[in-house]
């Protein structure tokens, strides 16, 4: 049976800089991956190529067995590492503007707005939110519809303690109801109560992809992410050796 | 606890932006709904945010304002150098709203086309339109309606309420210059819209993509005429002459159009008219604005633009802009 998500050899080339070489990975339906890697490491590209605003410079990207459409993209949710919304309209006229897009009502908008705790900011202009508003704003634009794919870009970045709760809950109860995360961030310990897979990009390349606990008996010794992550980062030579 | 009337009047508009169609949620059940069905709903939603937003800022609004004065300005103070007040008929308004339009309605279009994509992607709202499914064609044809939308409005306004106040009071019932001039006029706005998306799609910033803009507008209006000139000039042909003479130099167009000459007294200038040649309708596809003015002028210049020729030529123009702006999206990484 075909994995829900397959990433075949993908490359992207940016002129003569190569930020994704030959990346292939594949995820099966409700599992959670963390992607992770040193900033550059090809981690939005990636996403990038997932979601159809970058174009792959080569491989494959397949759903179900079947190369991925933009109809097909409908399905999915996407919250950006900085939420760029339409700052003069409200936070419900910017949630039911990008639910509708997908073919959702406003009620669906205003559902997700209540789940993420913006229900009473929903008159406020987009302008008028701090960054973790605008945060949870994001995120409840990409739950709308449930998304049977959800790819979040650095969703854990400058939250305080409750909303990190908040939205870890939220990401499990996603997980529950069956659908398969992609996360990219730098905060490993918000990511490990809640991934079951990690895949370590560096400079492009794919250095490690398994499950959390392979990789901890991989590389022994490894008790949380973050020593694993340190442990398969010490394997990449450091820039200048690359360079010589 | 009461709904507000201003929190109503925006739940209102967000159902309406919702296409107040009851869309299953899960995507399991919408996957189903017809390509056809998603395709017009996608086009209507981008289209009417694309109104909204202007509407909200006040360009309609200064829009409608600028034509109705501009008409009403010029249909009843268009004879004041010759020391008469008051409503022209529909042929004179024409003529003397002729210069006003080609000159402002490509500039309106250029101006409403030249941020509607770069602006996109300079806020990085592109991303999150792309990653929700929406294709880049079907995002730049929603744009483009969505332009349309906001030029034609103010356009048919303007020359709707002038036109009729035109025609109350000079009880002119000879309406159809007024109407060509409308319809001809809303297409080449139409056209530069195109030529605004494209220009917009191929910038990198809306201060860039504001410059290319006004360099078309510039390049259109007076430099291509001007270099028709030159290049007559420069080889001295007869025929070029003959075309140049017809179409481009502004100067004869005038003479040959000049509804006041009747009132001067101190000439004998009478309206003349050149014969065209098989080369016209090639100098016409070459730049809209000449086409508008001589789909305009026909009975002062005894010349004809077929309804075809114009339809072709606006569809031409519009089918290279509008492929080349696609080209371009579809290459460029967010």
């Amino acid at each position: 049976m075909n994995p829900y998500l397959q990433i075949r050899q993908l490359t992207k080339k940016y002129g003569g800089t190569v930020a994704l070489q030959e990346v292939s990975l594949a995820v099966e339906r409700g599992q959670i991956l963390g992607v992770l890697g040193p900033n550059g490491a090809g981690k939005s590209t990636l996403f990038g190529c997932v979601l159809g605003f970058t174009r792959p410079t080569k491989g494959e990207i397949l759903l179900e067995g079947h190369p991925l459409t933009d109809e097909e993209r409908t399905s999915f949710g996407y919250t950006a590492e900085r939420v760029a919304l339409y700052p003069q309209r409200t936070v419900l006229e910017n949630a039911a503007f990008f639910g509708a897009l997908k073919g959702l009502p406003i009620t669906e908008a205003e559902r997700q707005l209540a789940r993420v705790g913006l229900q009473s900011a929903s008159a406020l202009k987009v302008r008028q939110l701090s960054k973790g508003m605008l945060q949870r704003l994001g995120l409840a634009i990409a739950l709308c519809g449930q998304p049977q794919l959800l790819i979040l870009d650095e969703p854990f970045n400058g939250l305080d303690p409750a909303l990190l709760d908040t939205l870890q809950s939220i990401l499990r109860e996603e997980q529950e109801r069956g659908a398969t995360l992609l996360i990219s961030t730098h905060t490993m310990s918000a990511l490990e109560p809640l991934a079951t897979h990690v895949a370590v990009l560096l400079r492009g390349r794919l250095a490690a992809f398994d499950t959390i606990d392979s990789l901890q008996a991989e590389f022994g010794q490894s008790d949380s992410l973050e020593q694993v992550y340190r442990q398969i980062a010490l394997q990449d030579p450091p820039m200048e050796e690359v360079f010589a | 606890m009461t709904e507000t009337r201003t929190n109503y009047a925006k739940r209102l508009e967000c159902e309406q932006l919702a296409a107040a169609v009851s869309w299953p949620c899960s995507f399991e059940s919408r996957r189903h709904a017809g390509r056809s069905s998603n395709l017009s709903r996608q086009l209507r939603l981008i289209a009417s945010k694309e109104f909204n937003d202007r509407f909200r800022s006040g360009w309609v609004l200064a829009c409608v304002l600028v034509w109705l004065g501009a008409i009403g300005l010029t249909s009843f103070l268009g004879l004041l150098q010759i020391g008469r007040i008051g409503a022209q008929g529909y042929e004179r308004t024409v003529i003397s709203l002729l210069n006003l339009v080609q000159y402002l309605v490509p500039l309106l279009g250029l101006l409403l086309g030249h941020d509607l994509m770069v602006n996109e992607v300079e806020e990085r709202t592109l991303r999150l339109i792309l990653a929700g499914g929406l294709s880049r064609a079907r995002f730049l044809m929603g744009k483009f309606l969505g332009g349309c939308l906001t030029l034609t409005v103010p356009l048919l306004l303007g020359f709707t309420v002038a036109g009729t106040a035109v025609g109350l009071t000079t009880r002119d019932s000879s309406v159809a210059p007024f109407i060509r001039l409308a319809v001809s006029g809303l297409a080449l706005g139409i056209v530069f819209l195109g030529l605004g998306l494209m220009v917009s799609t191929f910038s990198r910033t809306r201060i860039q993509a504001l410059v290319f803009a006004l360099l078309t507008w510039c390049l259109a209006i007076f430099v291509f005429d001007l270099v028709g000139l030159a290049l007559l000039v420069s080889t001295k042909s007869p025929t070029a002459a003959h075309e140049i003479e017809l179409i481009c130099d502004a100067t004869h167009v005038n003479v040959a159009a000049d509804v006041h000459s009747e009132f001067d007294i101190t000439t004998n200038a009478k309206p003349r008219t050149i014969e065209p040649t098989s080369n016209s309708s090639f100098w016409l596809m070459l730049n809209p604005v000449d086409l508008f003015r001589a789909a305009n002028l026909e009975t002062q210049l005894g010349f004809n633009v077929s309804l075809w020729t114009s339809l072709l030529v606006t569809s031409l123009w519009l089918v290279v802009t509008l492929g080349a702006g696609l080209w371009k999206l579809k290459q460029t990484d967010l």
